[in-house]
């Protein structure tokens, strides 16, 4: 019996891995421009729009809070917690959408584009996997306990996200050319050849 | 060049007197043709082109909102107050037609962030509430007694 169920998971896990690896080979590099544009556009969004450190401090730090503590009725407390709530929930929705589209590069098309080991693409992928959960959990926890409820999944969050932009920044730097002109020079050559 | 000169000219002569980041949104912001989208500043224009003029209120106008999204909401409160007493409006009215009309929805500048803009109508809508419920429990300090304009 213990054998059977032995196999039986073994089996399973090697249909999971089949699984996993016909997934990975339908990627082709056949209109892989709109994985790098949508690519390009959910770092920009990440790095320009979800991450500045002012935003993310205000609507999450405690301050407001206080104050509405010190000086406010009570019904204008709880307007302020489902206010602050909605907007928090909103931030963490739009960082896990825009993690998703990120994966979503790494696991079909990166291999095209950008030089990245085995290694290094399973320490994405289990850095996406712990960020998108510890954003499942913060949604939870914000919905169920307010905005200011985990300030240290907050903080982590910020932290490891940043460290994939960053790493995302630097593969896909080949998108943003810092010289236009240099395109034009280039662009001009090809043309004479 | 022009533009920043037309900055400089802008906050030198005009914002300077607008102490509140509010004032300057709002001013800012009735600067701004709605069906094109453009600024529009005679006396700027004059001097430094209407291209660079637009320019300036339209970086002006931006530099406003990051100054509003990042004040604490204590210090909204405050600017709402003092915009409302500079209003000369009865604070009733004033109250009641900010959370019916929402105006500041078309005060922030074109291609505002989404969750910047969020941020700051729901702390405009919490501002409103703390106003109104100031106003509720000190009624002693007669809520209609300045002037109608």
């Amino acid at each position: 019996m213990i054998q059977l169920v032995f196999f039986l998971a073994l089996g399973l896990g090697f249909l999971g891995m089949l699984i996993f690896i016909m997934r990975r080979g339908r990627a082709t590099p056949e209109g892989g421009a709109v994985a790098l544009i949508e690519a390009r556009g959910a770092l920009d969004t990440l790095q320009g729009s979800l991450m500045p450190p002012e935003l993310i401090g205000r609507i999450f730090e405690q301050q407001d809070l206080e104050y509405i503590e010190a000086s406010t009725p009570a019904e204008v407390r709880e307007f302020f917690l489902r206010e602050r709530s909605q907007i928090a929930l909103l931030w963490i929705r739009q960082v896990r959408t825009q993690l998703v589209s990120l994966r979503r590069f790494y696991t079909g098309r990166s291999r095209y584009y950008a030089q990245i080991s085995a290694g290094t693409e399973l320490s994405l992928g289990l850095n996406f996997l712990v960020l998108l959960s510890a954003c499942r959990l913060l949604e939870v926890l914000v919905y169920v306990r307010g905005p200011f409820a985990a300030p240290r999944i907050v903080g982590a969050t910020i932290t490891r996200t940043a460290k994939i932009c960053d790493f995302s920044a630097e593969k896909l730097e080949f998108l943003r050319p810092e010289n236009p002109s240099e395109i034009n020079r280039d662009r001009a050559g090809n043309e004479a050849i | 060049m022009d533009v920043l000169e037309a900055m400089d000219d802008l906050r030198l002569r005009t914002l300077a007197h607008m102490q509140r980041p509010l004032d300057r949104l709002i001013y800012l912001a009735s600067t701004r043709d709605y069906n094109t989208g453009l600024y529009y500043h005679d006396g700027l224009a004059a001097r430094f082109g209407e291209e660079a003029a637009c320019e300036a209120l339209a970086e002006c106008h931006n530099e406003a909102m990051r100054e509003l999204v990042t004040s604490s909401l204590e210090g909204l409160v405050g600017q709402m107050e003092g915009y409302m007493e500079s209003a000369r409006t009865r604070p009733t009215d004033f109250l009641g037609m900010w959370r019916g009309l929402e105006p500041y929805r078309v005060a922030v500048p074109v291609g505002t962030d989404p969750l910047a803009a969020g941020f700051l109508f729901s702390n405009f809508r919490v501002a409103l509430a703390i106003l109104d419920a100031r106003r509720n429990v000190r009624p002693g300090l007669e809520p209609d007694a300045s002037p109608r304009r």
